[in-house]
């Protein structure tokens, strides 16, 4: 099914999906866009390229409250948060972060424990997949066609939007979003043109070049197990690294926590913040060892956890290519001239 | 007329290959390329071939002061530095984090940086907008002068207009965008402590998650930290991913330091840290 | 959700608290389910572990330490931890009394590989503190028919000097069985103690467990590991036979939160049991 909107209409369209849930879409702010709730249809604004946060924080916060207590008191009085949730919309997602999605559901929800937080946020959730901009050029820090994702990709989209002059094209994708898209009356029929159109799309986008380097999941794990050692490739390349944590909060596959009880007077809440494996404590254990003490382990691990551990665990590499570590990092640390570094000869080896 | 890029670029290559070459220094801390031309990265050359890997144009905005700390006490190097990477090298020295002789101070001359995530110019607004180093062991090009002299002050006008209730609230709310990343505090050349307050578990002065308390723990801790010491080249701010302006903080208690004690950062090996240093003559203002 | 939520405790009240040593920093702690489900869930097995949970305070890794042939109750030896890192929750639960409620989460992570050591001699070698979940071993072993299923079982327990050493009543009961192997030893003796003195290591050596068909279940101070697996190695025992448990910075135990990952592994899930061949196999970084 293939419907449309003009764009103009766009703040139209928000009215109504704020009416059957949450909407989380794309809203420009002071350093660039975010994901953020919609309070006001208006603030839905796809003139954007890609938000600074990655869309994983709809449905692994920055902070998820699982325990609120009171000291003190016994623990049968600590209320579990539940979470009753409205139907969510996550409106204007592009590709690459679709991709995210299905990587990260196979560590919270594929395999092992099932983390409740996670699966009832993303059951919750509709996916407004949104095509990127071909007529405009990638962002030089973009590398998503090396992780063989098209700028125009609708898989694991439940509804897929692409842009066409002034109008907005949605295609279902899943039977969820087909039902979806039924509901949305104010949307009309597309045309045949549209439809032509919307299908070219989809396949232009695979023509669509951003950086790209050959790189086949086994063979890139074993290259990274190879010279997992090899301290002097690890310490060139993280000369420059400041330690912080702007890669992985940014990143939509970073999933390390911490589990803090935090209180304030006699009242507390125990939840799950984000944590990087890029800060100093983050391996310190209560003896005072700390089996990462220097920073090139740490972009050591950071890096081998995506390109090298998750193929061994999870079969995937954890990377989609979005470029925002590489775009954010304060000191232009670039996780694809990395990877292409380890793949390439061993230009580090001084004889 | 000052020095291009270009020509900047070629001396700094020059003298990092003597100085590796004689073995002055073991290490040269200066600039390399990134994944384009926008985006050099900061670069440690230890072999004089690898100066050859050496940039410098509009977009080395990095302080390189704040990589020193980084390696043992004693280690030679040599650093590239603009006006106030100059000055948190001094600092550092003041401090007793590193020494005189162990540092070789090659001294960029330089205006018209760009900010490569907003194509702007980088001048006073949110750094100390001096052109000069004011100390140097080398120089890198020819001194800048008869460009325009801005007060790094003159910025805080809009900000000094506010009430006391005011700035609460604009803080307040530029604070609650913080997704602590830590950005700030480890790009900034004079965060060295380990480990830092905010990461201490028993007391713990602030919670992890990124809400309103914490986060003007963190942030109000940290700018008192730095009350004195902060030399104002702006990497705190340039590194938020969020764009919290906290060149406007750092700027002010900078000010009031230099109004009070009658010195500003870095500016002197000579100098004792205004706050380390008791002078009987030493204004009483901040206890009124 | 609550009752599948993995990161939510259940209710426990401490039945009983045991000060094991004389610096009284070691104390066993013996807790009591308040709700008969969540005891009929907690199904565990020797060397697996769980998480303690005090709200306000936050939570603690700990491995079991009874055996689950001890019904009604489970127990941990906790130290309170913190030399550089001050340890919250187990500080906390040393100043707790009997009676107290708190929480626990688990089981979590792989037990001893019991059905591999089936039918095998076992070599039991403990140090210090890191003898709990060797003596949920012991104890499961030795367990009424249980016994049958293993060949000859040796102990070599070490703790730095007799008022130190964990589960005193345990190993007098144990010395006086027969088809156990007890060799305890002390770095330092004092005026009253008759028994062994000498480092783990060196006992070992002495005591020479036979590699044939034999596994040996090694757990202690780092110290202690690194100068006891050659023992081992000279004894002929391969790697695939040594089996230890790794320690390393834990918080969700479930394999969630990405704390305790080293290599392609997480230690609460993977482990934290690893053979040294195993061990062999991940990078060097716990």
């Amino acid at each position: 099914m293939l419907k449309k909107t003009a764009i103009n209409k766009i703040s139209e369209l928000a009215a109504v999906l704020m009416e059957k849930g949450t909407l989380l879409a794309p809203v420009k702010e002071a350093a660039g866009f975010n994901f953020r709730e919609i309070s006001d249809a208006g603030q839905v604004n796809l003139h954007f390229h890609n938000t600074i946060i990655s869309p994983k924080s709809a449905f692994f916060p920055q902070m998820e409250d699982f325990v609120r207590y009171q000291t003190g008191k016994s623990i049968l009085e600590a209320a579990p948060v539940e979470l009753n949730l409205k139907p969510v919309f996550l409106f204007g997602v592009r590709p690459c972060d679709v991709k995210s999605f299905e990587i990260m559901d196979i560590h919270f929800s594929g395999t092992g424990a099932v983390d409740p937080y996670w699966k009832k946020r993303r059951e919750a959730a509709t996916i407004f997949g949104h095509a990127f901009d071909l007529n405009e050029a990638a962002d030089p820090a973009e590398f998503y066609h090396t992780l063989g994702i098209g700028a125009a990709d609708p898989q694991g989209s439940d509804i897929f939007m692409v842009t066409k002059d002034n109008d907005l094209l949605f295609k279902s994708i899943t039977p969820k979003g087909k039902k979806l898209l039924e509901e949305l009356t104010m949307l009309t029929e597309a045309s045949a043109g549209d439809r032509k159109y919307f299908e070219d799309y989809i396949a232009r986008g695979h023509d669509y070049k951003t950086r790209f380097a050959s790189v086949e999941p086994k063979a890139i794990a074993t290259e990274f197990e190879s010279i997992f050692d090899n301290r002097e490739f690890w310490k060139n390349v993280s000369n420059a690294c400041l330690s912080c944590g702007v890669c992985t909060f940014v990143c939509p596959t970073c999933y390390c926590f911490d589990i803090c009880d935090e209180t304030l007077f006699n009242k507390g809440t125990r939840r799950r913040v984000w944590d990087a494996c890029m800060f100093t404590d983050f391996t310190l254990e209560a003896s005072g060892h700390n089996p990462r003490t220097n920073v090139y382990q740490r972009l050591r691990q950071k890096i081998c956890h995506k390109y090298s551990f998750s193929i061994r665990k999870y079969g995937v590499i954890s990377c989609v290519g979005c470029g925002r570590c590489t775009r954010y990092c304060p000191v232009n640390i670039d996780i694809f001239s990395i990877v292409e570094q380890a793949v390439k000869a061993k230009w580090y080896k001084r004889l | 007329m000052t020095s291009s890029f270009k020509s900047i670029e070629e001396n700094l290559k020059a003298e990092a290959g003597k100085l590796l070459e004689s073995g002055r220094v073991e290490i040269v801390l200066a600039y390399g390329r990134g994944y384009d031309e926008n985006h050099p990265m900061p670069f440690v050359a230890k072999h004089p071939s690898d100066v050859a890997n050496m940039v410098f144009n509009e977009y080395c905005i990095h302080n390189l002061a704040r990589y020193l700390v980084r390696y043992p006490r004693g280690t030679k190097i040599a650093v590239a530095v603009k006006a106030a990477d100059c000055r948190a090298v001094i600092q550092l020295i003041q401090e007793e984090k590193i020494k005189r002789d162990d540092v070789v101070f090659l001294g960029i001359p330089v205006y018209g940086m760009k900010n490569p995530k907003t194509g702007e110019i980088i001048d006073s607004k949110t750094t100390c907008g001096m052109y000069n180093p004011v100390l140097y062991d080398v120089l890198l090009g020819e001194e800048v002068h008869g460009q325009k002299i801005v007060s790094p002050y003159d910025v805080l006008a809009d900000y000094e207009a506010m009430d006391k209730e005011a700035r609460w609230a604009f803080w307040k709310k530029e604070f609650d965008r913080c997704i602590r990343c830590y950005a700030c505090r480890k790009a900034c050349p004079m965060c060295y402590c380990d480990p830092c307050f905010i990461d201490q578990s028993k007391p713990r002065w602030g919670d992890k998650s990124p809400q309103s308390h914490g986060n003007l723990m963190y942030h109000l801790t940290r700018f008192h930290h730095l009350a004195g010491r902060c030399i104002d080249c702006g990497e705190c701010s340039r590194a938020c991913p969020v764009d919290i302006p906290l060149y406007l903080f750092h700027k002010k208690v900078a000010k009031e330091c230099e109004e009070m004690f009658g010195q500003a950062a870095g500016m002197s090996i000579d100098d004792k840290p205004a706050l380390v240093n008791f002078r009987v003559d030493d204004s009483d203002k901040i206890l009124e | 959700m609550t009752n599948k939520n993995p990161y939510i405790p259940m209710p426990v009240k401490i039945s009983r608290i045991i000060d094991e040593v004389d610096t009284h920093d070691i104390k066993t702690f013996r807790f009591e389910f308040l709700n008969k489900e969540d005891e009929a869930g907690f199904k565990y097995l020797p060397g697996q572990f769980g998480e303690l949970s005090i709200y306000g305070k936050g939570e603690s890794p700990i491995g079991i330490a009874s055996s689950p042939t001890q019904k009604g109750y489970v127990e941990f030896t906790v130290q309170r931890a913190g030399a550089v890192v001050p340890g919250m929750v187990t500080s906390a639960l040393h100043e707790m009394e009997e009676g107290a409620l708190m929480g626990i989460r688990g089981p979590l992570g792989k037990s001893w590989p019991l059905e591999y050591l089936e039918g095998k001699n076992i070599v039991i070698v403990g140090g210090g503190f890191a003898f709990t979940t060797l003596r949920s071993l012991i104890n499961y072993m030795i367990y009424g028919k249980n016994r049958e299923r293993f060949g000859s079982i040796t102990i070599i327990y070490g703790a730095r000097n007799p008022g130190l050493l964990l589960y005193k009543d345990e190993l007098i009961e144990w010395g006086k069985r027969t088809d156990l192997n007890l060799n305890v030893t002390v770095d330092k003796a004092d005026a009253a103690w008759k028994g062994r003195e000498g480092f783990v290591p060196a006992v070992c050596k002495e005591v020479a467990p036979g590699k044939e068909n034999a596994v040996a279940v090694i757990c202690g101070p780092p110290v202690m590991i690194r100068f006891t697996l050659p023992v081992f190695f000279d004894l002929g025992f391969s790697k695939a036979n040594i089996i230890t448990s790794l320690e390393m910075r834990m918080k969700c135990g479930i394999g969630k939160c990405g704390r305790c990952n080293v290599g392609s592994k997480y230690v609460c899930t993977d482990g934290p049991v690893f053979s040294l061949a195993e061990l062999d196999n991940l990078t060097q970084e716990y």
